[in-house]
């Protein structure tokens, strides 16, 4: 093997490992670039979460009055998680078209962008849940040890939502309408979870057909652990079910990207 | 080394696009009849290490999709391409640039998707800037740059990459004299190092200066190869012939 060879050799080595590195660059730009590189514009972002947050808390806590304890920290939890998975998978798709003149002539394993994109999100999540902490501490909730729970869940829940955003970015060069037809489904999902409205008010008949939504199940999960009232899903099946769903997703996700990420220079 | 073997790149080019399901839907009924476009025809190359190899050709004859079978971001419809184990990277003005973030994020968000580390950006970051001119506008947005401080920036950090093997498109024709002057000396350096670098440019007078050997790419085929000056002759022929053609 001549020197050269070697060089060749030892460089490819180098770039899969800088492939780290550029994953958090890509996804530190894209955290940048969203909040305009200052802490006000992450203020502003939370404007529109908060506005949704506040008004339907005050439809659903003056107009209609939903028997929940701790109505505030309910919704508002149900907000963030659900967001995050619709920022994600959206977004996820809108980056893919921006990154497409990069895509064209530098090789990298597309699926940085997809992972970055998701790092940014969950950045932005961790922040969120900041304050929701806020929110939690100012309502005088005694903190449980559950609670810890809460980052199983996440760990969880960022499987699940990356293998949805890889198997939808997968589609999109060759069916761009798939994000509007994803967005309708977002609509849908967000009224088909438990998010406003407590598990309780849906007939027990059709608690099989919404706990079916692993997301469902995360959210729920998720509120048994920090806020209380309950351990229904803090069971060991419960993880099992969502674990289950989550790889199986991440792997047919991953799978379907790598084979159809290769022609995504030409389509997209 | 490079090697292309039997090389075929064909592009379809659908008369009616479809990029939706709305698309696929409605045009159920109707069969899509498309193009193709052979943009490379039985390529066989050999590219030794070390090696300065210059392409030209007119537009559309297929250079840029050369570079890009070689730097894998397209795949050959059939033939095969090696390249020795290593991603080679293909250089461009203006690839990756994020207009909103500074002259500093550009720096490292390039060299990452070149797929440098940290501290390999971070040891040639004072280079680069010294060799833009730029020390005044390091945390400048990119947008708010001249068009000229684009390209400098570009271009330095372009030439400050360690690769063995460079792909090199048309970066040269810009800037100005003094600009101009440091990037030839730059390539200079390069052939002294011994990297391999396939250059493609317009500039005849650039690749007859620099390149150990040249191809001239005539329809996705290659119509002429070898010494420089030979084969920027017969492109001088045939851009003539090609030119009586038209009047």
């Amino acid at each position: 093997m001549s020197k050269y060879t070697e060089n060749c050799k030892k460089a490819a080595l180098l770039r899969r490992k800088n492939y780290i590195y550029l994953t958090s660059v890509m996804a530190i730009t894209d955290f940048k670039i969203k909040y305009d590189n200052s802490a006000l514009g992450y203020f502003w972002s939370l404007l529109k979460p908060l506005l949704m947050f506040g008004t339907l808390y005050l439809v659903f806590s003056v107009f209609v009055r939903w028997q929940v304890e701790n109505y505030k920290l309910y919704l508002l939890l149900g907000i963030i998680l659900w967001n995050f998975l619709a920022e994600v998978t959206l977004n996820s798709m809108v980056l893919l078209e921006a990154k497409a003149s990069i895509l064209k002539k530098i090789c990298f394993p597309r699926w940085i962008i997809v992972i970055a994109s998701s790092i940014t999100s969950f950045l932005t999540l961790l922040l969120n849940m900041g304050v929701f902490f806020i929110f939690f501490v100012l309502s005088g909730v005694h903190f449980q040890a559950s609670a810890l729970l809460l980052i199983v869940y996440l760990a969880e829940f960022y499987i699940l939502v990356v293998g949805l955003s890889l198997l939808l970015c997968s589609l999109y060069p060759k069916f761009r309408d798939i994000h509007h037809i994803w967005e309708v489904f977002v609509q849908l999902g967000f009224w088909a979870t438990p998010i406003i409205y407590p598990i309780t008010i849906v007939p027990v008949k059709f608690h099989k057909l919404i706990f079916l939504n692993p997301v469902a199940r995360i959210i729920q999960g998720c509120r048994e652990a920090v806020i209380g009232g309950g351990s229904q899903f803090s069971s060991f099946t419960n993880h099992t079910i969502i674990i289950f769903v989550a790889v199986c997703l991440f792997v047919v996700g991953l799978g379907m990207f790598n084979r159809l990420s290769r022609s995504f220079a030409e389509d997209l | 080394m490079i090697t292309l073997s039997q090389v075929n790149k064909v592009f379809r080019l659908p008369h009616d696009r479809r990029t939706t399901l709305r698309q696929r839907f409605v045009g159920l009924l109707q069969k899509n009849t498309y193009e193709e476009l052979y943009a490379l025809r039985d390529i066989n190359l050999e590219i030794n290490e070390g090696e300065f190899l210059g392409i030209i050709g007119k537009n559309g004859s297929g250079k840029s999709t050369l570079l890009k079978l070689i730097a894998n971001v397209l795949e050959p419809t059939s033939g095969t391409v090696t390249v020795n184990g290593n991603v080679a990277p293909f250089l461009e003005l203006g690839v990756g640039f994020q207009w909103d973030l500074t002259v500093k994020d550009n720096i490292f968000f390039y060299g990452a998707l070149l797929g440098m580390s940290r501290k390999e950006i971070a040891n040639k970051y004072d280079w680069i800037i010294d060799f833009s001119g730029l020390e005044r506008f390091v945390d400048a947005k990119l947008k708010n740059l001249s068009s000229g401080m684009q390209v400098r920036l570009g271009f330095s950090i372009t030439v400050s990459i360690k690769s063995p093997i460079l792909l090199v498109d048309e970066v040269l024709a810009v800037g100005d004299i003094d600009f101009q002057k440091k990037c030839y000396d730059a390539f200079e350096n390069f052939k002294k190092d011994g990297r391999t670098i396939v250059f493609v440019s317009h500039d005849l007078s650039a690749v007859e200066k620099f390149c150990d050997r040249a191809i001239l790419l005539k329809e996705g085929s290659v119509s002429a190869e070898g010494h420089p000056e030979d084969v920027l002759t017969a492109y001088k022929n045939y851009e003539q012939m090609s030119s009586h053609h038209f009047t």
